[in-house]
């Protein structure tokens, strides 16, 4: 009799474990956001950065942790939702005046911000989904690469081809001011939601077992690379809507700020949070904007009582390059070690099945 | 130089890899002059056993060479003490001559003196090496590339030879080349130790042989029982 | 006509540099696996370098930058890529980039983000007249520092004893360390003579553009990696290709390309990477099924 209660226990705990993480990582975002909006505006708006940044390194776990493919070209799809927003939301007169050398029926076209935002997803989408084809075929190194590849061609045709947007040297500027701390917060726990989701489906069981064991897998008749075009394509668009944000909160695009710099920095939050799971990209981003604005504060110089604390210009990326690099020396598979929020639910499977590829 | 005890004495090896073990505790020893054999199933931990040996994998126990004990030491020390390596599989160098490869067997050879001999030796030994020294190793039939292994490993003047499945792919003649040559070897002097899958031979062969099962030693068999049937099944079918 | 074999030469002695820079990161890749994006940075060092010594006379300048290079590169692999060796190539390529973004910035504190100029090699930024055609004379001492380098580094690599154990190394580690040698020693072979082929690198470039700055190394490391991998990565004949294969064409489109596009150059060579990609993953000089163990 006692067998069969502990069975149902095992069982309701083991259903709700993944329900939990999901309601954890909704819960600290949301706590972390309310305790940041009774501090300061500057962090508020350091705040709102980092709730987009935090939505690109879902998009990037979506895909890098789910199938193992290292992608250096996630802020493509970033850069090209921003490109859409902005070019969707500027006043036409604005546009016609200082993006004067743009093909005529981009000055007209116009949208509400919040559709901007979601077309802004969806040509990020479609940019990954067509690469996807080909560049779902690469593995390991070769992967980063062509992505990396595919990041410089469409940073070089944002900054110089002006038939689009600005010319070279010159931003788009004229972003309206319409989004907020919190819509961007309901964002942010949209994507969390639409992540966990993703992990449920059958594409990304499939991926996860590939990154096990690819030759079992193909064994096993999975086509690997069409469910790889599905996690690319999905994680295209809440990077493209990340993108969006990052266009509404900046207000101001130019196309370096969406290079190798904003790779580099997601890159690092995913790193250090564990890119094996989805509570590892939450907490990372959130831990590293933590850092990041302590870091920002001790700029300007902190008071402890009698003594004022400052740490000079310039030592700030500096601490946070060094946490990257030590993270990958000592603990490479991050702050949560590829597992998911489960506590108090203590179940059998810590975490989605699937040990880090290789000899992590 | 000092006298020490020539050979190879293993104590207690117990090799793992991530938690599975495969060597639980293997116990042989292998004198100057001697052929020890070491035969059993696939997955036995016969190759585990002399990795272990040569701290290419971490593992448990006391491994002794010349009576120094190597066990914390990596590979490229263990064979400064005077062991060698002929791996499974040859992994000769592909893309480098024949004589290259030879060259590099020198590196880890202790003396820096003696080393024109020792090419005249191995190429006593393996004649066809000396005809095909320019010729790049990856074009030699397996045959030869075992011997070019064999004859790298002995460009060191090593005290102690260890051979993982050297007849493995080879064919009848090519193997009684190489153990031609490995009798010789013994005769001058040196400690070695064979691991094999072809249990007749080896027993045959060697001056001793240890059965390794699920890793583990469970029969020491003589050259006698080469062609007793029921030990053999035994030894393979426990 | 004449400037077809002006362009031809420039574009020669572009492939000839990032042909280097691509063979000193393949150096290391084929002995630990590691593309090394910091690379760069080592460039940009041998550069600053030469740029604050030139005054002491070239003979003081460039060897210095040698010895700079060396031990950056030296440095590199015993804080953190000594610390890395069971980390997969992608993980290595992260941490590298992060390396490479640390020192960037460590550049920018000691540096300043402006450009430092100096006359480094002013006498070789001139042309020269050779059969009626105006050739710049760097572009000729390129192509012959990089045939002289590149004949030393094989002799090297098939003459002596060192040479052959990195060869030996980079074929099969752990059979290499199975018949004795260093793995230590060998690595650190590697990481030096990669710093060597830096200062090279960075020599040209201060010569080009007689101005350096933080980032100085970082265009010059993306087109070298990105030859590397599509020449092949696993071989250094291979590097060497594709780093020369993609310093010759970014050369000629900058020389050919209409106005219009011209902007667009890199672009196009990145098209052109995804595309070899696509069609020879392993890398162009790989025959055959050739899985690159990445």
């Amino acid at each position: 009799m006692s067998e069969i209660l502990s069975k149902g226990k095992t069982s309701l705990r083991w259903r709700l474990g993944p329900l939990w993480s999901l309601v954890s990582l909704l819960l600290l975002v949301y706590l972390v956001t309310l305790a940041n909006s009774f501090m300061g505006d500057s962090v508020q708006v350091q705040l709102q950065f980092a709730l987009v940044n935090l939505i690109i390194v879902i998009a990037l776990q979506m895909f890098i942790g789910t199938s193992g493919v290292l992608s250096f070209g996630h802020i493509a799809f970033v850069a090209v939702g921003a490109w859409t927003v902005g070019l969707l939301t500027i006043e036409p007169d604005l546009k016609r005046s200082l993006l004067s050398d743009m093909f005529p029926f981009l000055f007209d076209v116009q949208a509400p911000w919040l559709v901007a935002v979601f077309i802004g997803g969806i040509v990020g989408g479609l940019l990954a989904l067509i690469v996807s084809p080909f560049l779902m075929r690469l593995n390991g190194l070769q992967a980063g690469i062509a992505t990396f590849a595919l990041l410089g061609v469409v940073t070089q045709v944002l900054t110089y081809w002006s038939s689009i947007g600005p010319r070279s040297g010159q931003s788009m500027v004229g972003i309206p001011d319409v989004l907020n701390l919190q819509t961007t917060m309901f964002f942010a726990l949209g994507a969390i939601v639409i992540a966990w989701l993703f992990q449920r489906t059958r594409p990304a069981r499939l991926l996860r077992a590939a990154r096990e064991d690819g030759i079992a897998a193909a064994a096993s008749g999975i086509n690997v690379v069409s469910q790889r075009i599905i996690a690319f394509t999905i994680s295209g668009v809440v990077a493209g809507v990340a993108g969006g944000l990052f266009a509404l909160t900046n207000r101001v695009l130019q196309a370096s700020q969406l290079g190798i710099e904003l790779t580099f920095i997601t890159l690092a939050m995913l790193v250090l949070g564990g890119m094996l799971s989805l509570s590892g990209a939450v907490i990372g981003a959130l831990v590293f904007s933590v850092i990041d604005v302590g870091l920002v504060q001790l700029q300007s110089g902190v008071d402890i009582g009698s003594l004022v604390i400052s740490i000079p210009q310039g030592v700030r990326p500096i601490i946070l390059g060094l946490i990257l690099v030590g993270f990958l020396i000592f603990r490479p598979r991050g702050l949560t070690g590829g597992r998911e929020i489960v506590w108090p639910f203590r179940s059998q499977r810590t975490a989605l099945p699937g040990l880090p590829p290789n000899n992590e | 130089m000092p006298t020490h005890e020539i050979g190879l004495q293993v104590e207690d090896l117990c090799v793992s890899y991530g938690g599975i073990p495969a060597v639980r505790g293997v116990n042989l020893e292998v004198k100057a002059g001697e052929a020890i054999g070491l035969i059993g199933p696939n997955g036995a931990g016969k190759s585990s056993t002399l990795l272990g040996i040569m701290g290419a994998t971490s593992r448990t126990g006391t491994v002794r060479v010349n009576g120094l004990d190597v066990s914390g030491l990596p590979p490229e020390k263990v064979v400064r003490q005077g062991v060698a390596l002929v791996p499974e599989g040859r992994h000769i160098f592909s893309e480098l001559s024949v004589l290259n490869n030879l060259k590099l067997g020198l590196v880890g050879r202790r003396e820096k003196t003696g080393i024109p001999e020792a090419f005249a030796e191995v190429f006593t030994l393996f004649p066809i090496l000396e005809e095909f020294q320019a010729r790049k190793a990856g074009l030699l039939s397996g045959g030869q590339q075992q011997q070019l292994a064999i004859g790298r490993s002995l460009m060191a003047n090593p005290d102690i030879i260890l051979l993982d499945e050297p007849s493995l792919g080879l064919s009848p003649t090519a193997v009684d080349t190489v153990f031609e040559a490995l009798d010789v070897v013994r005769k001058a002097g040196k400690a070695v130790l064979i691991v094999e899958q072809r249990a007749e031979f080896t027993i045959a062969f060697s001056d001793k042989t240890f059965v390794l099962h699920d890793g583990l030693i469970t029969l020491t068999l003589g050259p006698s029982d080469a062609n007793n049937v029921d030990v053999l099944t035994k030894a393979y079918f426990g | 006509m004449n400037q077809f074999i002006q362009s031809l030469v420039d574009a020669i002695s572009g492939g000839a540099i990032l042909g280097l820079a691509a063979l000193s990161i393949g150096l290391v890749f084929g002995v630990i696996r590691l593309a090394n994006f910091a690379q760069g940075e080592i460039i940009t060092a041998a550069a600053y370098t030469l740029i604050f010594t030139w005054q002491f006379g070239w003979f003081i300048s460039i060897p210095l930058s040698i010895i700079v290079a060396v031990a950056l590169s030296l440095l590199m692999e015993f804080s953190v890529f000594s610390r890395m060796r069971t980390a997969t190539p992608a993980t290595l390529l992260i941490a590298s980039f992060g390396l490479s973004f640390l020192l960037q910035r460590v550049y920018e504190l000691i540096f300043s983000n402006t450009v430092q100029t100096a006359p480094v090699g002013s006498a070789l930024a001139q042309s020269i007249d050779i059969g009626g055609v105006r050739i710049q004379m760097l572009s000729v001492v390129t192509i012959i520092l990089a045939g002289a380098l590149l004949y030393g580094l094989t002799l090297f690599l098939s003459k002596s004893s060192l040479g052959l154990q990195l060869q030996a190394a980079a074929a099969d580690f752990q059979t290499a360390r199975l018949i004795g040698i260093s793995a230590s020693r060998v690595i650190g072979l590697s990481f030096a003579l990669s710093g060597v082929l830096a200062a090279a690198v960075a020599f040209v470039s201060t010569v080009q553009t007689g101005a350096v700055g933080p980032s100085f190394g970082v265009p010059i490391v993306i087109l070298a990696l990105v030859g590397a991998v599509i020449g092949g990565i696993d071989k250094l004949s291979g590097a060497l290709a594709g780093g020369f294969l993609v310093g010759f064409a970014t050369s000629m489109l900058a020389s050919w390309l209409p106005q219009d596009f011209s902007n667009f150059r890199d672009a196009y060579v990145f098209g052109l990477v995804i595309l070899v990609l696509l069609f020879r993953p392993s890398g162009l000089l790989i025959r055959g099924r050739g899985v690159a163990r990445t």
